[in-house]
């Protein structure tokens, strides 16, 4: 009862605030006079008084347990204690009472049970172990990505808006676009050739030491764009042929991809085919000028054409339907839903995918879809209806594909097209809120809305970069032995559950 | 001076009959608290064959309160609603301290609250430890500073769990002890261990039982007993069997246990064609444990967390060579020429083990020394003395600096305030201490603590203390202590 006076509740506080921003911020561990408040005003240079009393402390400690001793507090425990601990016996029995604490349970210690260890206390207490500080300039370029959906919809919106107030023709929207689709897929369809020559002998390598053991399902996370039906023959073939008879050869090999899964699919793939190349050197020379690639290239761009006509007369039919979906409806509501529906499609875009990924964030592509759909029934003709819904899978469904192999290609593409987005939907947003004069192209308000997007784009991209990198001195996780371990397994699956 | 008993009661979700450790643990420590001289009831809430009243051997006393189980047999949290029973018992049975058990259990934090708003002194065991991270652990962890921040004592089950919890809750560590788990070692035996316990004076090894050498045709038998779940390893488990099968022929395997996990160990099993080298048993009862463990040599435990892990003690004392992973509180439990220890890694246990075999084929290990060492080691009369000073500690019976281990003048050396020992029951400094708790839950810890206390003034009225029956005491067993204090 004698410290019923306690000080304020706020004594036992762990205030981590606090010792964040303290000076002593820099040390990797907690003590335990942390856990008291007044870490913040107690002056830094303390520590080393601190030391001084807390030696002096346990040797107060020490004279007090052998008055308890000799009123034989715990008078037989120390008695088997001691016989155990001159049997795991480090020590003389004289040196006893000055022997360290040490954390371990099955010894009983000359230490009351709630002594506190000043040197060992949270040692093993991590904070932030795995953190990496942001950089500023690596940050921006990230940033890219986001800025480049942004743009692709508000040129999708002042597309809308141009048709809308019937400022652009419908048809003129519609065939620029398409024209940039099939341009760009001409493009993309190159820089597949291009790469698919070089991955082909790989990819078959990997495949036949790969398959034996896991049904070919993913075809390594960077190249499953490509794993098109005809080029699975003649993996498969290999497969079969040759998987059973690997598959204690490629054991090593197994290990190492394992280990490396996630990581990059092109050391993942040279790794294999180096070592392959090991147990076969003719291997990939016989697979070289493989027809089936070039006769796969061909069909698939048939059937791309195919698929291509069949959205082109879907959408066709379909205009004078969505015309009238949603009529009854007043466009208040339409406007406010797909402004809801557009933010969806920025927020939950798949940015960090790779080229390789199957259906990237559906849950936006849907939105941005229906976002469309609801918008197109706003419009007046069915031919404005099918121009929006044509552009609107252009933009939302085809041009983030094409955009992601750009950046997987070369930076500077990247950098390139994100310019020209920017400019576009700047221009755009000019162009449709400067006053509109019959016959006169507004060049004024484009350039003047080119200028203006451009700088809340560099504004926007440092500032967010900045802020993210500000609150990084928030992030306090602490980790230490009480965590769940992260198991490792190499031989099985990798492991789905965190 | 007459020794000073006390009436306790230990609150939990987690008892008889539903297996598992804390509930052992209550038990036996009830009873060994009992074997010294004090009253202790438990508290529980009723299962659908077990309700009201019932006393259990040594004459324990568990009421089982009728509260809606909603999740892994914990009660539904409802803060207020358990008051008036719960003031109804303690008032019954005179109770002194209230011990509450594992920080799932809505009905221990119910009624470490509730003890302090009647002036009760109130200690928490922990028997878990919690991460950070996750979304859950946040909102387990700051309901545990709630209770936690005006709670007198807290006892830990290893060193890993007191750090864990002195971060999570904000606690003084000198308010937290450190005391293990134990095990009955009587029943957990050897084999061929000789029926009467060596005399005790000859410390161990001379009494030791006949050395039994493992022959270079005998199959090493590996024991898993846990349940198998991910966080216990599980997938480890499945990954490393087929390489230690495959390094170590002569070797099986019996796995006790069930649980969601068990699929991928069958499927391992029919894939590897392993069905006469691995043995699963499925769920074992506690008392069939030893029967288990005694078939084996080496106990294999590839948990991810463990507070304590007092199965290793129990297959140590079983006479097993126990291979662990260093995971949690593990490396404080066992000695190191009793266990190996592996990096929770499929490899590093796979070489473990392997280490293990080789270790027991050169019969380097004296493994049958293992079960009087464990017995000396872990015994619940050694935890009921230490639990029992803690609740001297708190009741003042014995002086503050013996208890917190500092004389007052050192006080200054720790940061000048005075430290959180014995705690006022004053509202106002009740108050205090759940106001620094955050800046919105300490205004909402501070509510919910004035409307407990109102509820208590209400009671008080409503139902006035001497219109509540005395329950009658059970005869109290007279402890010759050995330590005359």
């Amino acid at each position: 009862m004698a410290s019923g006076t306690a000080g304020p509740g706020t004594t036992t506080v762990l205030s981590l605030d606090a010792l964040t921003t303290s000076p002593r911020s820099s040390r990797s561990h907690l003590a335990p006079e942390d856990a008291f408040i007044n870490a913040a005003a107690s002056p830094p240079q303390r520590s080393g008084g601190f030391d001084h009393h807390a030696t002096s402390h346990n040797n107060n400690m020490s004279l007090l347990r052998d008055t308890v001793a000799a009123a034989g507090a715990a008078g037989d425990v120390r008695a088997s204690s001691r016989r155990r601990e001159s049997k795991f016996g480090s020590r003389s029995r004289s040196r006893r009472r000055k022997r360290n604490w040490k954390k371990i349970l099955w010894v009983k210690q000359s230490y009351p049970d709630n002594y506190t260890d000043q040197t060992t206390f949270l040692d093993s207490l991590q904070r932030n172990p795995r953190l990496q500080p942001y950089e500023f300039w690596p940050l921006v370029a990230d940033t890219t990505v986001i800025v480049q959906q942004v743009c692709s919809v508000t040129i999708f919106v002042v597309c809308f808006v141009g048709i809308f107030t019937e400022r652009v023709s419908p048809v003129a929207v519609v065939g620029w676009g398409s024209f940039a689709t099939f341009l760009g897929w001409a493009v993309w369809d190159w820089w597949v050739g291009q790469e698919g020559e070089d991955e082909v002998l790989q990819r078959q390598n990997s495949h036949r030491s790969r398959g034996a053991w896991q049904p070919r399902q993913d075809g390594g996370s960077g190249s499953a764009h490509s794993t098109t039906a005809p080029t699975t023959p003649s993996a498969a073939s290999s497969v079969t042929n040759l998987g059973a008879t690997e598959r204690t050869t490629s054991q090593g090999n197994l290990a190492a991809m394992r280990s490396q899964h996630g990581g990059s699919v092109t050391s993942l793939h040279s790794n294999v085919s180096h070592s392959s190349r090991l147990l076969d050197p003719l291997d990939g020379l016989r697979h070289r000028p493989s027809s089936p690639l070039r006769s796969g290239r061909a069909t698939l761009r048939l059937s791309t054409i195919k698929s291509a006509s069949l959205i082109y007369f879907t959408i066709l039919g379909l205009s004078p339907i969505l015309k009238s979906l949603t009529r009854s409806t007043s466009p208040d509501s339409i406007w406010a839903m797909s402004f809801l529906l557009l933010a969806i499609n920025i927020f939950f875009f798949d940015y960090s995918g790779g080229v390789g990924v199957k259906f990237p964030a559906s849950l936006s592509t849907n939105a941005a879809l229906m976002a469309s759909t609801v918008l197109a029934s706003r419009l007046p003709s069915t031919g404005q209806v099918f121009s929006l819904t044509l552009f609107s899978i252009e933009v939302f469904g085809l041009f983030p594909v094409f955009r992601r192999y750009a950046r997987h290609r070369s930076w500077r593409y990247h950098v390139a097209l994100t310019v020209l987005l920017t400019v576009g939907a700047g221009g755009g947003m000019g162009l449709i809120l400067g006053e509109g004069k019959d016959g006169v192209w507004p060049w004024k308000s484009g350039l003047l809305g080119v200028s203006v997007g451009a700088f809340i784009v560099i504004v926007a991209m440092g500032a967010s970069s900045w802020w993210l990198i500000g609150l990084q001195k928030y992030k306090n996780a602490m980790n230490g032995p009480w965590d769940q371990a992260r198991p490792i397994i190499i031989s099985r699956r990798q492991w789905e559950y965190d | 001076m007459p020794r000073r008993t006390y009436n306790i009661a230990m609150v939990s979700d987690f008892f008889f009959p539903q297996p598992g450790g804390v509930e052992s643990h209550i038990y036996q420590l009830a009873t060994k608290l009992v074997d010294r001289g004090h009253k202790v009831v438990v508290i529980t809430h009723a299962y659908p064959d077990r309700k009201g009243i019932r006393y259990l051997t040594n004459g324990i006393k568990v009421y089982h309160v009728p509260f809606a189980i909603i999740y892994r047999s914990a009660t539904f949290p409802t803060v207020f609603s358990f008051f008036p029973m719960f003031r109804n018992i303690m008032i019954r049975e005179q109770i002194d301290i209230v011990h509450g058990h594992a920080s799932l259990s809505s009905l221990c934090h119910e009624a470490l609250l509730h003890g302090r708003s009647m002036g009760l002194r109130t200690v928490f065991t922990d028997h878990s430890l919690f991460g950070f991270a996750e979304a859950g652990s946040i909102l387990t962890n700051k309901l545990l500073k709630f209770i936690l921040s005006d709670v007198d004592h807290v006892i830990c089950v290893s060193h890993t769990s007191k750090e864990n919890t002195v971060l999570r809750a904000a606690l003084d560590p000198v308010m937290v002890s450190v005391i293990p788990n134990a095990v009955v070692s009587e029943n957990f035996r050897p084999r061929k261990y000789p029926p009467e316990p060596p005399a005790p004076n000859n410390g161990f090894g001379n009494a030791t039982p006949a050395v039994h050498h493992l022959g270079p045709n005998d199959p090493v038998v590996i024991v898993v007993i846990s349940r198998l779940f991910y966080n216990k390893g599980t997938d480890l488990l499945t990954a490393s069997i087929p390489r230690i099968l495959e390094n170590h022929p002569n070797t099986r395997f019996i796995i006790a246990g069930s649980g969601p996990k068990s699929i991928d160990l069958e499927q391992m099993i029919e894939q590897n064609v392993l069905q006469d080298k691995v043995e699963m048993l499925g769920s074992v009862r506690h008392e069939q444990v030893r029967d288990v463990m005694v078939r084996g040599h080496i106990y294999l435990h590839p948990s991810l967390t463990e507070a304590f892990g007092t199965v290793l003690v129990e297959a140590a004392s079983c006479g097993l060579y126990v291979v662990c992973t260093a995971v949690g509180g593990i490396p404080e439990v066992l000695p190191g020429h009793m266990t190996v220890f592996a990096k929770p890694e499929e490899d590093d246990l796979v070489v473990a083990t392997g280490k293990a075999i080789s270790a027991l084929r050169a019969n380097k290990v004296r493994t049958e020394k293992f079960h009087d060492q464990v017995k000396a080691m872990y015994s619940w009369d050694n935890i009921a003395k230490r639990t029992e000073r803690v609740y001297k500690g708190i009741m003042g019976d014995i002086t503050e600096a013996e208890f917190y281990g500092y004389d007052v003048g050192n006080t200054a050396a720790w940061n000048g305030e005075s430290h959180s020992g014995v705690r006022s029951f004053a509202l106002i400094d009740r108050l205090k201490r759940y106001y620094g708790c955050g800046v919105w839950a300490g205004k909402l810890f501070c509510l919910c603590a004035v409307i407990d206390y109102l509820l208590f003034v209400f009671c008080e009225w409503f139902w006035p203390r001497d219109g509540i029956d005395i329950a009658r005491e059970w005869p109290r067993k007279i402890y010759h202590s050995d330590d005359d204090d």
